[in-house]
């Protein structure tokens, strides 16, 4: 387990310690360390972050609160080193060998340190989803980009950096302009691919994802997507923020489903979208 | 023809030019190579915009004509386009009085105002692609640079329409093509068989695929080009070199790059996974090959998405 890089390493120790003692001399353990492990545990964090940014403290605390947390290899973020059209940078996360290691995952929370809207999704697998997701987000400014994978109690978190600065003959705003996507609105494109392992469901959502910073245009963006089988029954779910990008296109991997499977989505003004794609 | 460019060649090399200073820009001598009779590249580094080079990434070229030089190109500045003026005066007494324009990129025609004596020229297409595209690409210039320009100072030339034209007495057969940019001319100099490619041409520098309308359209023009019978060819970006050698190493890296994103978006992987390749060997003598592969990715990976899985139109 070379790849695991322990943050709050003295409950670790006082786990492992503790598991053989008696229940009565483990609690008087966790008593003697309790307070230097807090302190110990806050001034870590900000060392130990591998992309080094002030915000990982905030945004620990604000997403993933006092559960434990390690920053893990096996979670992997790509992403382009750079922002070619800072609205449309595409990431894909891959913690499908974190995954292969040990109980399944139940959570996986993702954000952007520097954007006004930090938080991108908050995506539960459930029974059918694998941890392994691609989708386009906005990018206000270079900046670390945040996955935490949720396995047991514990977060595991990977991360990348991304430089926000085009070449000199971009044009993004001009790039990204979609200025009649009220004729293309709702529309819900997708299809499936698959192998012996999973369905890898490639989706595109027409809409617009208006934030609501922008002066005089309200907020207008999809909140959830959710994955249900054959029988209706829910089986993966995703909450999106207004910092994943315009026409949201996810790509997301299914363990085989023989009916496929039913996508729906949900905007902020009650619109509500789906469409069914089979193997 | 040939003989007489080679017989002109060889007297351009052991003439003594003016024995004036050297044009200094960035700190670094700027150096008109003979191409033809009468004929001079300059080539620009070959880099993206930046600091250390102040600019000048693009090529650009001149032909002394008996009526007045002829520009084509101006660099990404109107002081850049200075000392190329200065440049120009060290190989001809004529003034330039016209500066075509091969398409709207910031370092191909933010230094015309340094001509402001000359016509300034480009086709419609890039016209209006200029218009649209100017405010963006200025601040780039100023990002990017580090120098700030004057919007008022980058002005839109006039429109040429292309083939069989005469500036003075001096005929050019311009080519409207749209493959790179949306609006981009190609020009060619049948007096002496020099080719200028613009930027549908890049040679030991990768391709820019910002503004392309596709890729498709860009190899079908380069097709097009093999049958001018030009003999030296001048790229946007990197050396000159025989037609051939440019439009096939142009060809031949947009063709994997199309094979690439069609095969990746055909299966739904995402960018991402387009990005996790190795570039083939034979393209790592071109410059920033890293840079703009991931660019292009960037830039076209949702239209070969919107092609190939959701059914939109080329």
């Amino acid at each position: 387990m070379a790849t695991l890089n322990p943050i709050i390493t003295l409950q670790r120790i006082a786990a492992a310690f503790a598991a053989p003692l008696t229940p009565a001399l483990a609690v008087l353990f966790w008593l003697l360390l309790a307070l230097p492990t807090t302190a110990l545990a806050t001034a870590s964090t900000a060392e130990q972050d591998p992309l080094n940014s002030f915000m990982w403290p905030v945004y620990r605390e604000r997403f993933l609160g006092d559960a434990p947390v390690v920053f893990d290899e096996r979670v992997t973020v790509s992403a382009p080193g750079f922002a070619e059209d800072s609205g449309q940078v595409p990431i894909s996360l891959d913690a499908s060998a974190l995954e292969a290691s040990g109980e399944p995952i139940t959570d996986i929370i993702a954000w952007v340190d520097l954007n006004p809207i930090p938080r991108l999704f908050h995506y539960s697998p459930m029974s059918h989803g694998i941890a392994k997701l691609s989708l386009n987000i906005r990018l206000e400014q270079a900046s670390a980009v945040r996955v935490a994978v949720k396995q047991g109690d514990t977060w595991h978190v990977g991360g990348t950096y991304i430089e926000a600065e085009g070449g000199g003959c971009t044009t993004p705003g001009i790039a990204s302009a979609d200025t009649d996507w009220e004729t293309t609105f709702g529309e819900l494109q997708g299809r499936l691919f698959a192998n012996e392992d999973e369905q890898r469901l490639r989706v595109r959502l027409s809409h617009p994802m208006d934030s609501g910073l922008i002066p005089s245009q309200p907020a207008f963006y999809v909140q959830s997507f959710e994955l249900l089988d054959q029988q209706g029954q829910q089986v993966a779910a995703l909450d999106i923020d207004a910092s994943v990008s315009a026409n949201p296109t996810l790509g997301l991997h299914m363990r085989p489903s023989p009916g496929g499977y039913v996508i729906g989505a949900r905007d902020n003004n009650g619109n509500r979208f789906s469409i069914g794609l089979q193997p | 023809m040939k003989a007489g460019f080679l017989a002109t060649f060889s007297t351009l090399l052991i003439t003594p030019l003016a024995a004036s200073e050297p044009v200094m820009f960035c700190e670094r001598p700027l150096t008109a190579q003979p191409i033809a009779e009468n004929t001079w590249m300059v080539e620009g580094v070959k880099e993206e915009l930046s600091t250390s080079n102040c600019g000048h990434i693009g090529n650009q070229a001149f032909i002394a004509t008996p009526s007045g030089v002829i520009l084509i190109d101006s660099g990404s500045s109107p002081h850049f386009g200075e000392a190329l003026k200065t440049l120009i005066a060290q190989h001809t007494a004529q003034p330039v009085r016209w500066v075509l324009n091969t398409h709207h990129h910031p370092d191909h025609f933010f230094g015309n105002a340094a001509f402001d004596e000359a016509q300034h020229l480009t086709l419609a297409s890039t016209r209006a692609l200029m218009a649209r595209d100017r405010d963006a690409l200025i601040d780039n210039v100023a990002r990017l640079t580090g120098h700030s320009l004057e919007h008022s100072s980058i002005a839109l030339p006039k429109v040429i329409e292309a083939g069989e034209i005469t500036l003075g007495n001096y005929p050019l057969t311009l080519f409207a093509m749209s493959g790179h940019s949306g609006g981009d001319l190609v020009i060619m100099d049948h007096a002496t068989d020099v080719l200028f490619l613009g930027d549908i041409g890049f040679y030991q520098r990768a391709a820019a695929t910002a503004h392309s309308p596709s890729l498709q359209q860009w190899l079908e023009e380069l097709n097009d080009l093999r049958a001018l019978n030009a003999s030296i060819a001048v790229p946007g970006h990197g050396p000159s070199a025989p037609p051939e050698t440019i439009i096939g190493q142009t060809t031949h890296y947009l063709e994997w790059l199309d094979q690439r994103l069609s095969d990746v978006a055909s299966e739904g992987l995402g960018a991402n996974h387009a990005l996790a390749v190795e570039i083939p060997s034979m393209f790592s003598t071109m410059a920033l090959s890293e840079y703009e592969f991931t660019r292009s990715v960037m830039q076209l990976y949702p239209h070969y998405e919107a092609r190939l899985l959701w059914g939109a139109p080329h």
